[in-house]
């Protein structure tokens, strides 16, 4: 089962891998944040010295880096589904011994490693900013690695599960380009509420997607937090898109996605 | 062997095929023939297991319908409607990933990829990126994917679509030695003329049900009409 989910995935990232448009169009929007936030911080270096723009700088970051997690992704999602289904080779692939959702497994993995490359891509990018631009965190560095660890690599996942969703949803790629440029937006939505709302609950911090955002805001403040909670919220966001995956996969079982092409 | 039992299929209360039969025997080629709609699609589907039939049963060899479904379609190379080809991948990479999902190790799949690529010519093109191909070349390389796995069953939709002379003359040779090594071959086809050239047996379908079944000389016979052209009209219009 694995060997056979590992061949398409293998097979994804060497395909994606050789789209030049599709990878330099990600690395532009992974690397969006470090240039905005570069760009701010030149603006307003008097202030931030003084300390008065580093809390919504800080804020700025970590949307920018949930944001990078989904979009990483996002043209493997389209094209691994609804493209598949436009260019009529899901139904050879299906014709394989091969439970569906092997492949389903497969498609995910690789559109979560894109995910996860955008997340890296757009860390790197923070980090080049933070020399170039002589900025500090006031933060621990190792909580910080460790909240991004447990938080934001299953945000990769929960962002491949949700794409994978909506890409098998999807009768074209124009249509798949539509509705996942649209759930960008999701983390950007959620991330600037809660860079700028005061008295969030506490199982926010639990929540996928606005649990990293809180955590990781904390932590570039220099706040503190205890193990478990990253912990547990990659856990949930684990669970959330194993569930989302399952849902996907269900999809792929259908008549509708053989008939339609 | 492929043996078709009161299959039928119906999609948003449309009925497509209805209570359909027939049997192919393996060293043969079978032509389906159908107006367009008339559900040769959606019957080549059912039996390579891509649609679940409403009722009815497929046979294929001796596996019986409640047999694994992944068992059975190990038996059947299909080459349905589209090509379907990577098009960033060349038609080796293209023939090694299908190769893998069959289940082929590694020095089987190196053996059956030469050999594929031997049979259907394609030494020339093997390391190019399909995008590039010609319809014709990239028409042998879905029908290479589809025999790599040395399949006793073979179904091809409309396989000459868009096809120049020589490619479809290279085509019939390859299908006539595939059935003379003992290959069932299903194709549906609108051209007659290559039914005629090429098949052992037609069945000829009309809104999703079976009405004649015989050789294409036989069928004229019953039709009572001098051309093939002419029996499928009166069989199939009314």
């Amino acid at each position: 089962m694995l060997n056979e989910s590992l061949i398409v995935a293998q097979k994804e990232i060497v395909d994606h891998a050789r789209d030049v448009r599709s990878v330099i169009s990600s690395l532009m929007y992974a690397l969006m944040g470090p240039v905005v936030v570069f760009l701010v911080a030149l603006a307003v270096r008097s202030q931030f010295r003084a300390g008065a723009a580093s809390e919504v700088l800080a804020g700025m970051m970590s949307v920018f880096t949930l944001v990078a997690a989904f979009v990483g992704g996002m043209n493997v999602a389209m094209d691994t589904i609804a493209g598949e289904r436009e260019r009529h080779s899901l139904l050879p692939l299906l014709l394989n011994p091969v439970p569906r959702h092997d492949i389903m497994i497969g498609k995910w993995l690789s559109i979560a490693a894109f995910c996860a490359a955008g997340l890296i891509v757009n860390l790197l990018g923070f980090g080049v900013v933070f020399t170039t631009a002589g900025l500090r965190l006031t933060g621990d560095a190792g909580a910080l690695l460790l909240a991004l660890a447990l938080g934001m690599l299953p945000l990769a996942l929960l962002a491949a599960s949700l794409q994978l969703l909506i890409a098998t949803l999807c009768r074209s790629l124009k249509e798949a380009q539509t509705y996942l440029s649209m759930i960008v937006f999701a983390p950007m939505l959620i991330g600037m509420f809660l860079v700028f709302y005061r008295g969030v609950p506490e199982w926010f911090n639990l929540l996928p997607i606005a649990g990293q955002q809180l955590q990781l805001e904390l932590l570039m403040k220099g706040g503190s937090l205890p193990f478990s909670e990253p912990l547990w919220l990659g856990c949930l966001t684990t669970a959330a898109a194993l569930l989302i995956l399952f849902l996907a996969a269900d999809r792929l079982e259908r008549d509708e996605i053989v008939y339609g092409n | 062997m492929i043996k078709v039992q009161s299959l039928s299929k119906s999609f948003n209360h449309r009925q497509v095929v209805a209570n359909l039969s027939f049997e192919a025997p393996s060293g043969s080629i079978t032509g389906l023939l159908g107006a367009n709609g008339a559900g040769k699609t959606t019957t080549l589907r059912m039996i390579c297991g891509a649609l679940q039939p409403q009722s009815g049963s497929v046979v294929i060899d001796d596996l019986e319908p409640d047999a694994a479904p992944l068992k059975r379609r190990r038996r059947i190379g299909a080459l349905l409607d589209h090509m379907g080809l990577y098009g960033r991948l060349t038609v080796r990479e293209n023939l090694v990933y299908f190769g893998r999902l069959q289940g082929l190790t590694s020095p089987e799949l190196k053996d059956r990829t030469a050999s594929v690529i031997a049979m259907l010519a394609l030494e020339a093109i093997a390391d190019r990126r399909t995008a590039g191909l010609s319809q014709g070349e990239r028409m042998k390389t879905a029908l290479a994917r589809a025999l790599l796995h040395g399949p006793r069953n073979l179904l091809l939709d409309e396989p000459t679509n868009g096809l120049d002379v020589p490619t479809v003359r290279a085509l019939r040779e390859v299908l006539r030695r595939l059935r003379d090594s003992g290959v069932c071959i299903v194709f549906s086809s609108h051209v007659l003329e290559e039914v005629r050239a090429l098949c052992d047996q037609v069945v000829i379908v009309a809104a999703g049900q079976c009405v004649a079944q015989a050789s294409p000389d036989e069928i004229c016979s019953q039709a009572e009409t001098e051309t093939l052209e002419d029996a499928f009209v009166r069989l199939t219009v009314c």
